[in-house]
């Protein structure tokens, strides 16, 4: 159902490791129209419900939000507290995310330009992200960044359609 | 006592590992101190950031946390951490313990919490709540001096720390007006980790009533902590204690003053109790010393028949962020041995020290000479395949006659003795040249890709004349007979895997005539070791090892003068021999040391003006430094399919002088040599193009494997130094600095049938593979 696939930004010359500024290509179709789906990607109920590890998730203003987020990444179990704010909103068309966490292991950040799209009666959503992340992180698990953000938009697709079917 | 063959020279055991093999030796993170309380530190995550705000209210709140403090509540208290690099007009930023208000780099401290457990302590740096705001970061140094670049330091208002430039020998612009031509060449010296087996760590123990302070380090230079602590915490020299009891290896990576010994010494103070610091392994990858990381570029003047006339050279010195104890000074010892074991009449060397937004660089085994040794002996082979000339008949041109020592260099030093002609003789000898040539003639003719690699090295030991060291290069010893007979030896070098119990008890049982087995040797504290200069650019033996040869001398004299007084003779006419004391001609009475020391201490019988005791502490100036040398050669195949290189054979002829203990010497050379095989082979610290570190660990920073060590052919010349009654050279960086070069070159010299010329290092099989892939391409 998703398909995510990673593009290296820039590459640490020749000495085989991953950069710790990762371009991230997701996308994935949802079984819901493109209203209800956009919706969904901006009310923050449905979101604390489909982001990973997300254990709280509050609005703070008009499309801003701070969150607590306990997730693994590259096997460094930490909890994250971060910001999101929803940028360049046009419904049900697109919209940016930017966010911006930290936590023990380190910190992420970046954006994610996100456009829907009419599949049948469903929703192509399609995700491109810049991510950057640094400390620990960086230092012990940066090869392992990719892997870990592919299974992260996975889960927050699937539990995305799942919320939407379910309701 | 009996006659006995001497100690010295013979290959023994070495006393300090018992204790080490059986779990019983006492390293600083094995210190229980009552009351004990335990630091942890929080890393930046950034290279480069403003800290807007700092909350540490939720970690103070964890039962069990006595502390958190941020750099605005320490700094002033810790003063700024030392660099004693004499470099003219350097410019150098505050290196506060604690990043203040700005960041640096990656692994930078930026709070601390005590806690008393060391779990709670790092649960509560997770509690601490920092707001950066990121800056731009300067990674590469050679974009770093460009104009119009962000700025490492913006209150410095430039990327370039210093210019450092030397001229010597004949005039440089007649050597190339000369030339036939001019070689250009550039090498890259990878930064590069030390990763001693313990990484550091610290505590702290403060006596309010007296006002004294012990520090326990993993230092590989106690002595200098205590000369250079005072100026930061504000405890006097003779208020403070410094102890390096068992340390697991230092490399140079603890030949350092550390922010973190100054903060827990602070924190104990403050606390008002003993405060415990163990750095972690990622806290070593980010935030202990990191080594190398040099690039250069060369231009090489020769005559047609190979003769060279001069060498230019432009390194750019990646610093990172701040300057450690020696940080800038160790580019310009590449610019020291430059002209490594030849006669090259005229050099002119240019460094560039850049800051950038990383670890800081400083000594690491070799300092200087491995970066020198490596750029001279890639060169020789570059030279000697343009010019058509074979590499070891080119080596030998410019080597000078052993007739013709002291050897003046255009670098400005002067080589003390050396017979370069007779280690690569023997290493010829030892490795059967002829034969690894054959070998790989006929593995070419196969298709295989089997390479010999040679390198002659001299570097500089015995470190050194106090003129040129930044302070003071002397070494301190003291030798006590004590009443029972037994000896105690006190050094003021501090061994850290030198193994210096053992080849020092050496020396002064040979000097004393007592059993080994009665001579104990201490160091590492300095109550105990009021003076030394510690350990680093192997000068242990050769400077720390004449002090205690001038100290036994004096006791000899001494008691040779109670001994006179004792058998009724004057001291002209005592003889003194396996420890035993006698005057043949005017009695058959002989007098052991037990005897002779019982008389001194007791003292009811002395000679007029004669003071009790038998002790004596001496200083010893070295006029010169010493320099050992060397030939390497090494074998290789390079798997064509994998890029994959596997050393075949590896042959090490080194010069030290004479060795006190030939074990103790193969130890060092096997692990010098070990250390090449990661810089060639594996090894790289590496940080992105944000300045974040990628190696922080094993998993992507490769040390060899004892599976990936050789079986090492150990050859040796002895060519005495005249600079100490030893003729001792010193070896313990010897290995690294003559195996890097030679284990590139035969890589090289593998691969040289596809007509790859250069190989940058670490020379992994994805970069090896990718060389091949690309000039099979080329020539399909």
């Amino acid at each position: 159902m998703s398909d995510t696939s990673l593009t290296r930004v820039r590459h640490v010359s020749d000495t085989g490791l991953t950069p710790t500024l990762v371009k991230i290509t997701a996308s994935s179709v949802i079984p819901a129209d493109r209203a209800r789906v956009f919706a969904a990607l901006t009310d923050p109920g449905i979101l604390q419900q489909a982001i990973p590890g997300c254990e709280s998730l509050t609005a703070t203003g008009p499309d801003t939000y701070e969150a607590t987020l306990k997730i693994g990444v590259a096997g460094l179990k930490g909890t994250y507290t971060g910001k999101a704010a929803i940028l360049d909103k046009k419904p049900p068309e697109s919209l940016t995310l930017t966010f911006e966490g930290k936590g023990g292991p380190g910190f992420v950040r970046g954006s994610a330009a996100i456009t829907l799209a009419d599949e049948g009666a469903a929703t192509r959503v399609e995700s491109v992200a810049d991510v950057q992340v640094g400390g620990l992180i960086a230092a012990v698990g940066s090869r392992l960044v990719e892997a870990a953000a592919r299974k992260l938009a996975d889960d927050f697709f699937r539990q995305l359609s799942t919320q939407l079917t379910a309701t | 006592m009996p006659d006995q063959t001497p100690y010295i020279g013979r290959a023994m055991k070495r006393v300090e590992d018992p204790r080490l093999i059986k779990g019983i030796g006492t390293y600083v993170d094995d210190l229980r101190l009552p009351g004990l309380l335990h630091a942890c530190i929080l890393r930046s995550p950034y290279a480069h950031a403003r800290i807007q705000r700092i909350d540490t209210t939720a970690a103070k709140a964890i039962p069990g946390v006595v502390g958190v403090f941020t750099g605005p509540e320490v700094n002033d208290s810790c003063g700024l951490v030392p660099c004693a690099a004499a470099i003219p007009d350097l410019k150098a930023p505050k290196h506060t313990v604690l990043a203040s208000d700005r960041v640096y780099f990656v692994g930078h401290a930026v709070a601390v919490a005590v806690a008393s457990d060391p779990y709670i302590a790092r649960d509560a740096i997770d509690a601490i709540d920092v707001d950066y705001d990121p800056l731009p970061v300067v990674v590469n140094p050679e974009e770093a001096v460009k104009e119009g670049t962000p700025l490492t330091h913006p209150d410095l208002g430039t990327n370039v720390a210093f210019t450092h430039s030397v001229a010597g020998g004949s005039n440089i612009d007649d050597a190339f007006k000369r030339a036939d031509r001019v070689i250009k060449h550039r090498l890259y010296h990878q930064r590069l980790t030390p990763m001693p087996i313990e990484p550091r760590g610290a505590v702290a123990s403060y006596h309010a009533g007296e006002g004294t302070l012990t520090l326990w380090s993993s230092t590989q230079i106690p002595h200098l902590l205590r000369t250079l602590l005072p100026g930061m915490i504000g405890v006097a020299e003779n208020k403070l204690r410094i102890v390096a009891p068992e340390v697991g290896g230092g490399f140079g990576a603890k030949l350092n003053v550390y922010a973190e010994e100054a903060l827990v010494s602070h924190l104990a103070m403050r606390l008002n109790a003993p405060v415990k610091w163990i750095e972690s392994r990622r806290e070593n990858a980010a935030s202990t010393i990191h080594g190398r990381d040099q690039i250069g570029e060369y231009e090489i003047a020769v005559k047609n028949d190979g003769t060279i006339l001069g060498i230019k050279s432009r390194t750019i010195a990646d610093l990172g962020a701040y300057n450690q104890l020696l940080t800038p000074m160790v580019p310009t010892l590449t610019g020291l041995v430059l002209t490594g074991c030849y006669r090259i009449p005229a050099v002119k060397i240019d460094i560039v020290g850049v800051y950038t937004n990383k670890m800081s660089t400083d000594a690491y085994r070799g300092a200087g000479r491995p970066e020198a040794t490596y750029l001279i002996e890639r060169l020789m082979d570059v030279i000697a395949r343009e010019m058509g000339v074979d590499r070891l008949e080119l080596r030998l041109k410019h080597f000078p006659a052993p007739t013709e020592f002291p050897f003046a260099t255009s670098c400005g030093l002067t080589y003390d003795s050396g017979n370069y002609q007779g280690a690569l003789t023997k290493a010829k000898q030892l490795a059967g040249w002829d034969q690894l040539l054959k070998e790989r003639a006929a593995a070419r003719a196969a298709g295989r890709l089997f390479g010999v690699g040679v390198s002659t090295y001299v570097e500089i030991c015995a470190m050194g004349p106090s003129a040129a060291m930044p302070a003071g290069g002397w070494e301190w010893g003291c030798v006590r007979m004590e009443i029972s007979g037994k000896v105690t030896v006190i050094t003021g070098v501090s061994p850290h895997g030198q193994g210096q119990e053992t080849s020092f008890a050496q020396i002064a049982a040979d000097r004393l005539g007592v059993p080994i087995e009665d001579v104990v040797v201490l160091h590492g504290d300095t109550n105990v070791a009021h003076y030394g200069r510690d350990t680093y650019g192997s000068r242990g033996t050769a400077v720390g090892g004449t002090a205690i040869v001038m100290c036994i001398d004096k006791i000899v004299a001494k008691a040779k003068a109670l001994a006179a007084h004792l058998l009724e003779t004057t001291a002209d006419h005592v003889e003194f021999a396996n420890g035993t004391f006698s005057s043949p001609g005017v009695t058959n009475r002989e007098i052991p040391w037990a005897e002779l020391a019982g008389a001194a201490y007791i003292a009811k019988s002395l000679p007029a003006g004669f003071e009790p005791g038998l002790e004596a502490s001496s200083f010893f100036e070295p006029s010169n430094f010493t320099f050992p040398f060397g030939t390497h050669i090494c074998a290789v195949d390079v798997d064509r399919d994998t890029g994959h290189v596997a050393i075949k054979k590896y042959i090490a002829v080194d010069d030290c002088g004479p060795q006190i203990n030939p074990l103790l010497v193969e130890g060092q050379v096997q692990g010098g040599i070990a250390h090449s095989i990661g810089q060639v082979l594996f090894e790289q610290t590496v940080y992105d193009e944000n300045g974040q570190l990628l190696t922080g660990e094993f998993m992507d920073y490769a040390m060899p494997r004892a599976s990936d060590i050789p079986e090492y052919v150990l050859g040796h010349t002895v060519t005495p130094s005249p600079v100490n009654p030893l003729g001792v050279k010193g070896v313990g960086e010897a290995g690294t600095i003559g195996s890097t070069p030679a284990i590139a070159n035969a890589v090289l010299d593998a691969l040289e049938p596809l007509g790859i010329t250069h190989l940058d290092l670490p020379m992994t099989p994805e970069r090896v593979w990718q060389a091949i892939k690309t000039r099979t391409a080329a020539t399909v």
